[in-house]
């Protein structure tokens, strides 16, 4: 009778403390959702404001323009030197015949990109025939009216506040009438260096820059990170050295980026004597920074990695290495590339280190090798984003989500690879 | 024993392949210094790589001091070709750098405005160099009036002048690296300064008290140290309507639908104010060429004749749609003259 | 032959040499008794051979290229004619570039000088003549290698031993590179700062309250009045990373144990790839965030509200900041979380605890040694951000615990004093050095504790 009613009162105790625990329950998974729901409302609230400003600069106006290509503005001696703004100049005239007072005729000739000469250059380079004859060219426009035509100028503003004056807008807008103004796809963006002109700005130089920089810095970073972090692990006697050592490389991790820098200017630069803005040393400055990461969550996957299988190896004949490199390498793979993607991700994104090695300038020629001067992606963001023209402000966002889509499909293939090799013990 | 054997070995594997490419040669034009300067010298580096064959030159914009520095630390294929200045080159700095055996070539590219803008939001300031005088430096004459020196206690606009709004005294300016700096220091708050006729009497018994009277800028957070992003500054005042930013003219001439000048002296800064000097504000804007370099580096003489012809720095040229002042046509055929006899500054130039 | 293509031959030899060491072990062994008399894998036999084939020959590639160029550039200058001879060092290295340039086949400066023309095919003389002889060498090394270690494969050759010994020294190797930078920053970050001790007294710089660097670049300059007190700048660090761990820590610990513990595989298959993608983003990105929207955004809320609040505040900094620590925390603490074993889980669930409360009494202590070390990596981090707060904090240093003030922090600092005006011996310069070291000294209390904690704490499972 004592053992019924004690077990009653235990059973009682439990169940009406049930309802509160259940409702705890569900409240503690309620923060974790809410956690994770505020993370992707913060990424999103990212992504839509740099989507919505970025999105126009995948098109750029274009204005159709008739060109007769006057024999007496060519020098034949002299062809990449003639004077073809000069021709562009004389067919904007033909186009508008009625403008006559020269502020005025200046600020017609503003309507086209200074682009359209070289785009000129190119077509009399490549057919001879043509001089003395009209061709119909589709040029760049000027990136103030490309900016009209995506709505970024207001035409309601006061004149004296805007960057387009009424009879720019006027003519403006009697071309689209004829039909001779429109938008298409953007495909200088992608395959020009930087450019002072908007509208001739492309990001294929800081893409190259930062494929051979990248390149550079996971051929050394993860081989020396991997093979660091597996000795540091499990060959090193654990002594105050090795603490030390530890520790050493965990507070590299917080050195701010910019002491790399210095170490990099220090030691590639003025000691080596290799080339300033290259993506070789690039590449050496961020290898020196993405190795504390990827050491540290090397070490730790391979801390994860339980004792029975290390012992289980041992016990079947292996040898040490053996047991290294065939049993708990593989299991801490994982770990690995996680800190690895990190790594990377961080890399491709840093901008303060590469100032003290001179990436950070102008630089208008694609690179070829890996000695060549160039800048990377998050560089040549930043220093756009320097640049007093508006339609920066845009070309700025469609870089940002150029160098996104890249991170994106970056982290894509490790998660992949990941997947594949995850455990849970 | 082993171990240190590794390292070295470890050291010249390094070594080596750095040294793979270590053949490599410049063959592109090297320019570092002024960021005022920096959106005109790159305009002309383009067009120039565009129409020639040559590379297009390298720009780094590293302030007028910091370009100073490099410029000036010798002659060698690692060492920069052409330094831009906001400011003309100091005395201390030609006579490092004639120690260190450089010829330097001196070419003023045209004239500068320096602006002190709010966002269009706000009002138009109207300002005064004594205004700016008294608003900025860290020690002003006491407002009681006798003739001795306080630290400034201004903290708003209206404390300084009674027709000046009640904001906040908030100033986003260039550090000392930067030439527009020393030109604001020595153009503006002396010119303000000078209006005091104790300060003005200072200048002949104690030069350099009078010199840190009138430059030295306030520390306790009214004038906000905003680095060398002159873009950055102009966002900034987009969106903080009381704060004022002191930049070159390009930068406004660049944004007028953002932000706009402030009137100093009773003028506006506008293009032809600025040209024909009635804005009290402007000062010359130089490049530094190295005379051993003009010959060695591929391009040299073809970037300066694009930088000094008519269709550039002209009254029609394509830096004045950028923003540059250009200068009277007499001067503009010294300077191109300098440039194709490449004849060297000397001490007795200061 | 280029160089370049000399390495590929190298590795191409290298994996010859392995075919064959592996065949030689067979073949040894064929009528003694199998390949199970022979002492190591066969594999282990062909990785000696290629190891000794390839490996010595490389070393002695890149020591003979490392003073090639320099010796070759000598051999040219002592052959230029006297008078180009007695131009001083800085001069001569302009001449060598033209003639490397007119080498490398690059554009020139003027006209082809005959002198210059004769020295560059000199050069490249040279340098095929050097080209050639490393070519040979290196191929005598590597078959050499190769055979010497084809002639000693017998049984008992101890083959793995050896490899393994050799993979070690290549370990060892790397540890140190990663030594040698941690070593490398500490002696260059002390020397100067030291150097920089040794113009302002150190407690000074550690307890003075005021911070006013911008000191005059030139003797004729006016500049700030060069206080280096630091107080006010680590206190900015210390508010900004306490603002952005306030946010990390909660949201980032929640988010790791709703995914590694409620979570469905979908769900998880989608969401962690998400929340990485926030470490990602470039801190430019959201250094102009911080600056353009969320600042102002908190300015007018405070407006509304009718506090002060400046237009750089140190909360703008920090949520920001937060925002990009999140998936650092949560990564870290979902692998740690996943490493807990089943066992441990299944027994709270045994004794009928729900979920939540296994989580916090049994999942989340066995997890905490990794937790506290994930948490003080972000810890890190959020110390040594530079691009956020050079954008979004300001560069006056305020000495102020209120998050609505603009305050400084070090890394902004340091970047203000190292870009630009780099002399190495103005105290401005080597302030940023002095601020260095401070940081680092900092952390590495930090990470020493950590290490005692996890080491103290932490359960070996199994």
């Amino acid at each position: 009778m004592n053992n019924k009613d004690t077990s009653k009162r235990t059973m009682d105790i439990v169940q009406k403390g049930l309802a509160k625990r259940y409702k705890r329950e569900k409240r503690f998974k309620l923060y974790g959702l809410s956690a994770i729901i505020f993370s992707l409302m913060c990424l999103s609230f990212l992504f839509i404001s740099i989507f919505s400003n970025g999105y126009t600069a995948f098109q750029q106006t274009f204005i159709e323009l008739e060109v007769f290509i006057d024999p007496a503005l060519i020098d034949k001696g002299n062809f990449a030197g003639s004077n073809y703004q000069g021709i562009i100049k004389a067919s904007l005239r033909n186009a508008f015949p009625d403008v006559t007072e020269r502020r005025a005729k200046k600020r017609l000739y503003h309507l086209v990109s200074s682009g359209a000469a070289y785009q000129l250059q190119a077509v009399v380079r490549d057919n001879f025939e043509k001089i003395g004859q009209s061709v119909t060219l589709w040029v760049p426009a000027d990136d103030d009216v490309d900016m009209l035509m995506k709505g970024h100028i207001d035409r309601n503003v006061p004149e004296a506040d805007r960057r387009l004056k009424d009879d720019q807008v006027a003519w403006i807008e009697s071309l689209s009438e004829q039909g001779r103004i429109e938008k298409q796809f953007n495909t200088t963006f992608f395959t020009a260096g930087d450019s002072r002109e908007p509208e001739l700005a492309g990001i294929w130089g800081a893409a190259c820059g930062s494929f051979y920089t990248l390149l550079v810095t996971l051929a050394l970073s993860f081989p020396i990170g991997v093979a660091a972090a597996v000795y540091l692990e499990e060959f090193a006697p654990t002594n105050r050295w090795t603490d030390l050592i530890e520790v050493n490389i965990n507070n590299l991790a917080a050195v701010p980026s910019i002491v790399f820098g210095l170490l990099g200017l220090a030691v590639f630069l003025n000691f080596a004597g290799l080339p300033r803005s290259a993506p070789l040393v690039g590449g050496f400055v961020l290898t020196l920074m993405t190795l504390p990461t990827i050491i540290i969550a090397g070490r730790a996957s391979l801390k994860s990695v339980p004792p029975s299988i290390r012992e289980a190896a041992l016990g079947v004949g292996a040898s040490k290495t053996q047991m290294v490199t065939h049993h708990v390498l593989p299991l801490a793979m994982p770990g690995m590339l996680t800190g690895t993607i990190i790594g990377m991700a961080q890399a491709l994104g840093e901008t303060a280190p590469l100032l003290m090695i001179g990436m950070v300038a102008f630089i208008v020629d694609i690179p070829g090798g890996f000695t060549d001067p160039s800048t990377v992606l998050p560089v040549q963001i930043f220093l756009w984003a320097d640049s007093p023209e508006r339609a920066f402000l845009e070309r700025t966002s469609a870089a940002i989500m150029v160098l996104l889509l890249f991170l994106i499909s970056m982290n894509a293939v490790a998660v992949i690879l990941r997947k594949k090799f995850e455990r849970r013990w | 024993m082993k171990k240190s054997l590794l390292a070295v070995l470890a050291l010249v594997f390094i070594m080596g392949t750095g040294n793979l490419w270590a053949d490599s040669s410049r063959d592109y034009i090297s320019i570092v210094g002024s960021s005022t300067v920096y959106p005109f010298a790159t305009v002309v580096a383009e067009k120039f790589g565009k129409s020639t064959q040559y590379k297009t030159p390298k720009i780094e914009s590293t302030g007028s001091g910091g370009g100073h520095k490099l410029f000036g630390a010798g002659v060698g294929v690692q060492y920069p070709d052409i330094t831009n200045s906001s400011r003309r080159i100091k005395k201390s700095e030609f006579e490092k750098a004639t120690k260190n055996g450089i010829e330097i070539v001196e070419v003023k590219i045209g004239y500068d405005g320096i602006v002190v803008a709010n966002s269009k939001e706000a009002d138009v300031f109207k300002l005064t160099r004594k205004d700016l005088y008294l608003a900025l430096a860290a020690q002003v004459p006491n407002p009681d009036g006798t003739e001795t020196l306080v630290d400034n206690p201004y903290t708003t606009w209206k404390e300084v002048n009674a027709s000046l709004p009640a904001i906040k005294i908030e100033v986003l300016g260039p550090p000392p690296t930067s030439g527009t700096r020393d030109a604001f220091v020595e153009l503006a708050m002396e010119g303000g300064a000078k209006e005091f006729g104790f300060i003005k009497a200072m200048k002949k018994t104690d030069k350099n008290k009078y010199k840190s009277v009138c430059h030295t800028v306030r520390e306790d957070g009214a004038y906000i140290e905003a680095g060398e992003n002159d873009n950055l500054i102009v966002q900034k005042l987009d969106a903080n309507p009381d704060a004022l930013g002191i930049f070159g003219f390009s930068f406004l001439d660049q944004n007028t639908d953002k932000i706009q000048g402030s009137f100093v002296d009773g003028v506006q800064p506008t293009f032809e104010a600025i040209a024909d000097g009635s804005y009290p504000v402007s000062r010359p804007l130089f490049f530094y060429v190295k005379k051993a370099h003009v010959d060695k580096i591929p391009g040299m003489k073809g970037y300066l004749k694009e930088f000094t012809s008519e269709k550039a720095w002209g009254d029609e040229g394509y830096l004045t749609d950028k923003g540059l002042i250009p200068m009277p046509t007499a001067e503009r055929k010294q300077f191109q003259d300098a440039v194709v006899n490449l004849k060297p500054m000397t001490a007795s130039d200061f | 032959m280029t160089p370049s293509y000399l390495l590929l031959l190298l590795l191409l030899l290298s994996t010859i040499a392995y075919y064959l060491g592996k065949k030689r072990a067979f073949a040894v062994v064929k009528h003694k008794g199998g390949p199970k008399t022979l002492h190591s894998r066969p594999g282990y036999y062909g990785l000696l051979a290629a190891i000794w084939c390839g490996v010595p020959a490389v070393l002695i590639y890149s020591a003979w290229l490392v003073f090639e160029s320099t010796i070759i550039s000598d051999m040219i200058l002592a052959n230029l004619p006297t008078g180009i001879k007695a131009l001083p060092a800085d001069r001569l290295t302009l001449v060598m570039n033209d003639i490397k340039n007119l080498v490398n086949g690059n554009i020139i400066s003027g006209e082809i000088n005959p002198v210059i023309q004769s020295a560059s095919e000199y050069y490249e003389r040279l340098q095929s003549i050097s080209h050639a002889c490393l070519a040979v060498i290196v191929l005598i090394i590597a078959i050499a290698g190769f055979l010497v270690v084809w002639k000693i494969i017998r049984p008992s050759l101890r083959a793995r031993n050896h490899v393994e010994r050799l993979l070690k020294i290549v370990l060892i190797a790397c540890s140190t590179l990663a030594i040698f930078t941690t070593i490398g920053i500490i002696m260059s970050v002390l020397y100067e700062a030291i150097r920089f001790f040794k113009v302002v007294p150190i407690t000074d710089f550690l307890f003075g309250l005021e911070w006013s660097p911008q000191m005059a670049i030139r003797a004729d300059q006016v500049g700030s009045s060069g206080a280096f007190g630091a107080i006010p700048v680590f206190l900015g660090t210390m508010l900004i990373s306490a603002i952005a761990m306030s946010v990390a820590v909660p949201v980032g610990l929640m988010s790791a144990i709703y995914l590694s513990e409620y979570a469905n595989k979908k769900f998880r298959a989608v969401a962690k790839p998400l929340l990485e993608i926030l470490a990602g983003i470039p801190t430019v990105v959201y250094g102009f965030f911080a600056a353009l929207v969320v600042a102002p955004a908190i300015r007018n809320a405070g407006a509304s509200f009718g506090l002060d609040v400046s237009s750089e505040s140190a909360l703008a900094a920090g949520l920001v900041m937060g925002v990009m620590i999140i998936p650092f925390v949560s990564s870290l603490s979902d692998d740690v979380i996943n490493a807990v074993p089943q066992s441990l889980r299944d027994g709270a669930y045994g004794l009928g605890s729900t979920k939540s409360e296994t989580i916090k009494q049994v999942v989340f202590p066995a997890a905490l040694p990794g937790i506290v070390g994930g948490v003080l990596l972000a810890v890190s981090r959020a110390i040594g951000e530079t691009m956020i707060v050079v954008m979004a904090a300001g560069l006056s240093a305020n000495l102020t615990l209120n998050p609505l003030k603009t305050v400084t922090t070090v890394t902004v600092q340091i970047v203000t004093l190292l870009v630009g005006d780099q002399e190495f011996d103005s105290p401005k310069t080597l302030a940023a050095f002095a601020l260095g070291l401070m940081l680092f000294v900092t952390t590495l209390i930090l990470n020493i504790i950590a290490l005692v904690v996890v080491r103290k704490y932490r359960e070996q499972y199994e």
